[in-house]
């Protein structure tokens, strides 16, 4: 139902153009969003920016449940739902502000790779951490996860969600690794990010394309988060070129235009 | 003089509701008084024994109680009657199948002139009943289970289960309970359940899973439950249209609430009463013992019916309610009061009035609903005696109102806004009734007082429930 609902959605919103109070809806920001989903929804909000659409960010307790597909972040539009940034990105091109036009079939396909590591990768990787690792999900995710619920309802909830995301860990093949070896695949993932970056401002020269809006959301919001151990980020600040990348994305669409986005360091996780 | 068979004696009409299954507007019938019983009828006698035959799993020491009237009995005429009274309180403990009562003269060493010996012989109902249902719906089917466990350690506690799955939903629900030994309308009883529901009107889901206890007893003439009530509540959009102010409520809450009911019913039947009234004021406190949920929901019931000329009923009601928000958290979708239907105000759809957004109706704080019913049986009196008394003719006129509370106004705004753009129908049309518990209806509506954003189901309506406005 979700792929074909979401091509119906494009199809019926071409006449309208992009409303002043479209909003992001994310969990609250304090003390409940967690590492992926904070990742997801910077991602969304930097694609959004460069896009020149602006968007208000609201944190709602519930805002997973809101959500049509279950997942955060999600925008609602004039009176369109539209959550993650695939679809997202599908929903802003029919109406016309799309930031991959320039770029040819080969390079399109490329993106679209590059995409999909940093999903598998990136973001597994992210809950992986989060949900598989006992210190980090006793310590840090399951507190935060069931911090606007009361006793008994907020453990049945954080219980529920690691045993989901444990489950499909198996299903993908990824229950038997360590967390070294996790920390390794994002070693790779990111070295594979950084040559294909190289010295280029942007990863197709000199446009921001999604993909920028991608990587940049997950590499910012683990440089910038405090887990159990640092190991996270010391990979990737072992690459100079992914961390100048991200100063420049965070100076050029965040910094200057609303102080209160700009995100600081400190225990997001 | 022989034995004298007090069997299965006329019954006595209903003093309300909570008697047994009784087919009400039955007068007293005097049982036939036979020749030689007439020469008893002022002779003392003594009533030396009462014994229980039959008796299985169910302890003594409950029933001592219910046959305790038995041995104050005088004359012949008044054993009959107290045992009679004593065979229906044993009957309502609802451990029996069948009830029998014998009364004969005295036997044994110490046996008196006059003394009677009274027996009841009881069958008790077997251990365990199942039943089994398959339901097919709209798109779905379901396979219904059921098991009763009547009496289950001796002194009248019953447990219930009942497991329903289907192609959509599951749900089930589990009932124990118990009644004080010697006083059954005082019982408590404990419930586990998880029930799902589908609210087209607000384009909502809703599952409930949740547990409860709750302590019945009366006083004077008025029924009170305490109970508490602890509930995780999950809400979900039914539609990938539905309205964002409702996709806002999506998600799970915890509600442990407090909850005090007081009933004064003297009609002489739930259903189509001929006369009496009924008070129902319910009041629940949630969020004062944990939880997310946190108001004070207060609301009231009132019916009163007249028996008036040529078997003609009027009868009057009116509800009312109101949901206040502790704390500075809005109140929830599945928390507030909602009106229009076929059991509520008719000529509008199911709870179709109030608040709405793009079509979803999100309920109100606060409500008023009032009915003015006249029942007459049906023209012409077809089927009379029998069949046709099931059906009854009724004229009615239902007004209603339901609104928000805003604490930017008072009390007096909020009255105000109750009293203006009352929604009102009025009609006719044939009501049946199911058994004791529920009626169907089939109306001729027309509805007046519209205001935009209602729905409306005038011309024929169709109903079918167990509480009507």
């Amino acid at each position: 139902d979700s792929l074909l609902g979401e091509v119906l959605v494009v199809e019926l919103n071409t006449a309208e153009p992009w409303p002043e109070n479209a909003t992001l809806y994310q969990p609250l920001r304090e003390d409940q969003i967690l590492l992926s989903d904070c990742a997801s929804s910077l991602a969304v909000q930097a694609y959004l920016r460069m896009c020149g659409l602006p968007v208000r960010v609201c944190c709602r307790a519930n805002a997973e449940y809101m959500s049509p597909s279950g997942k955060v972040p999600f925008i609602h539009v004039g009176n369109q739902v539209v959550s993650e940034l695939g679809p997202i990105v599908q929903f802003t091109k029919a109406k016309g502000h799309s930031l991959s036009d320039g770029l040819d079939d080969v390079q399109r396909a490329e993106m679209k790779a590059y995409m999909e590591l940093v999903n598998n990768m990136l973001l597994t990787a992210e809950l992986y951490i989060q949900w598989c690792d006992d210190t980090t999900s006793s310590e840090i995710t399951r507190p935060r996860y069931s911090s606007p619920y009361s006793w008994p309802l907020n453990h049945i909830l954080a219980y529920q969600k690691q045993w989901e995301v444990r489950r499909k860990m198996n299903a993908i093949g990824w229950a038997g690794k360590t967390l070294e070896q996790v920390y390794e695949d994002v070693s790779q993932c990111c070295q594979a990010l950084s040559q294909r970056l190289g010295t280029q401002p942007y990863f197709f020269n000199k446009q921001p394309t999604e993909l920028d809006a991608l990587v940049f959301g997950h590499l910012f919001t683990i440089l910038t988060t405090r887990l159990t151990s640092d190991e996270l980020s010391e990979k990737i600040k072992s690459y100079s070129n992914l961390l100048s990348f991200c100063r420049r994305i965070e100076q050029t669409y965040f910094e200057e235009q609303d102080r209160d986005v700009k995100i600081t360091i400190k225990e997001k996780l | 003089m022989g034995t004298v068979h007090a069997r299965s004696l006329d019954p006595l009409p209903m003093q309300g509701p909570e008697l047994g299954v009784q087919a009400d507007d039955l007068d007293l019938v005097e049982p036939d008084h036979e020749p030689q019983q007439e020469v008893l009828e002022n002779k003392d006698v003594v009533v030396q024994h009462v014994h229980i035959d039959g008796l299985g799993r169910t302890k003594e020491d409950i029933l001592t109680y219910e046959i305790a009237d038995v041995f104050r009995a005088k004359n012949l005429i008044d054993v009959m009657k107290k045992s009679h009274d004593a065979r229906q309180r044993l009957l309502r403990l609802g451990i029996f199948r069948q009830v029998e009562v014998v009364i004969d003269t005295a036997e044994g060493a110490d046996a008196m002139p006059n003394g009677l010996d009274v027996t009841f012989e009881v069958k008790e109902l077997r251990r365990m009943t199942g039943s089994y249902n398959t339901m097919v719906g709209n798109n779905e089917g379901s396979m219904v289970l059921g098991l009763k466990l009547p009496n289950i350690f001796g002194r009248a506690e019953k447990l219930t289960f009942q497991f329903s799955y289907g192609t959509k939903e599951t749900s089930y629900g589990l009932s124990f309970f118990k009644p004080q030994p010697g006083h059954f309308e005082r019982n408590f009883s404990v419930n586990i359940y998880k029930v799902t529901g589908q609210f087209p009107w607000s384009s909502l889901r809703e599952t409930d899973r949740g547990i409860s206890t709750e302590f019945s007893f009366p006083i004077w003439r008025t029924n009170h439950t305490l109970k508490w009530e602890g509930v995780w509540r999950e809400l979900g959009c039914l539609a990938r249209t539905a309205s964002f102010a409702v996709r806002e409520e999506s998600g799970h809450s915890l509600k442990s609430s407090l909850s005090h009911a007081m009933v004064i019913d003297t009609r002489n039947s739930p259903i189509l009463p001929k006369k009496g009234a009924l008070l129902k004021i319910n009041q629940e406190l949630a969020g004062y013992t944990g939880g997310d949920a946190s108001f004070l929901k207060e609301d009231f019931e009132i019916q009163l019916n007249k028996r008036l000329f040529w078997d003609s009923v009027l009868s009057a009601s009116l509800w009312g309610g109101m949901l206040l928000a502790i704390g500075d958290k809005p109140t929830s979708i599945c928390d507030r009061f909602y009106l229009g239907g076929p059991t509520s105000v008719r000529g509008f759809s199911m709870y179709s009035i109030g608040p709405q957004s793009e079509g979803d109706y999100l309920g109100g704080e606060a409500y008023w609903a009032g009915g003015l019913h006249l029942y007459t049986p049906l023209p012409f009196r077809p089927g009379r005696g029998g069949f046709g008394d099931l059906f009854r003719t009724h004229f009615f006129l239902n007004a209603g109102n339901l609104c928000n509370l805003n604490y930017g106004e008072g009390p007096r705004a909020h009255l105000s806004k109750l009293a203006e753009c009352i929604r009102w129908s009025y009609g006719a049309g044939i009501v049946l009734r199911l058994g004791n518990i529920a009626r169907l209806e089939l109306n001729y509506c027309i509805p007046m007082g519209v205001q935009s954003g209602d729905r409306i189901c005038d011309g024929v309506q169709f109903g079918a429930g167990i509480r009507f406005l």
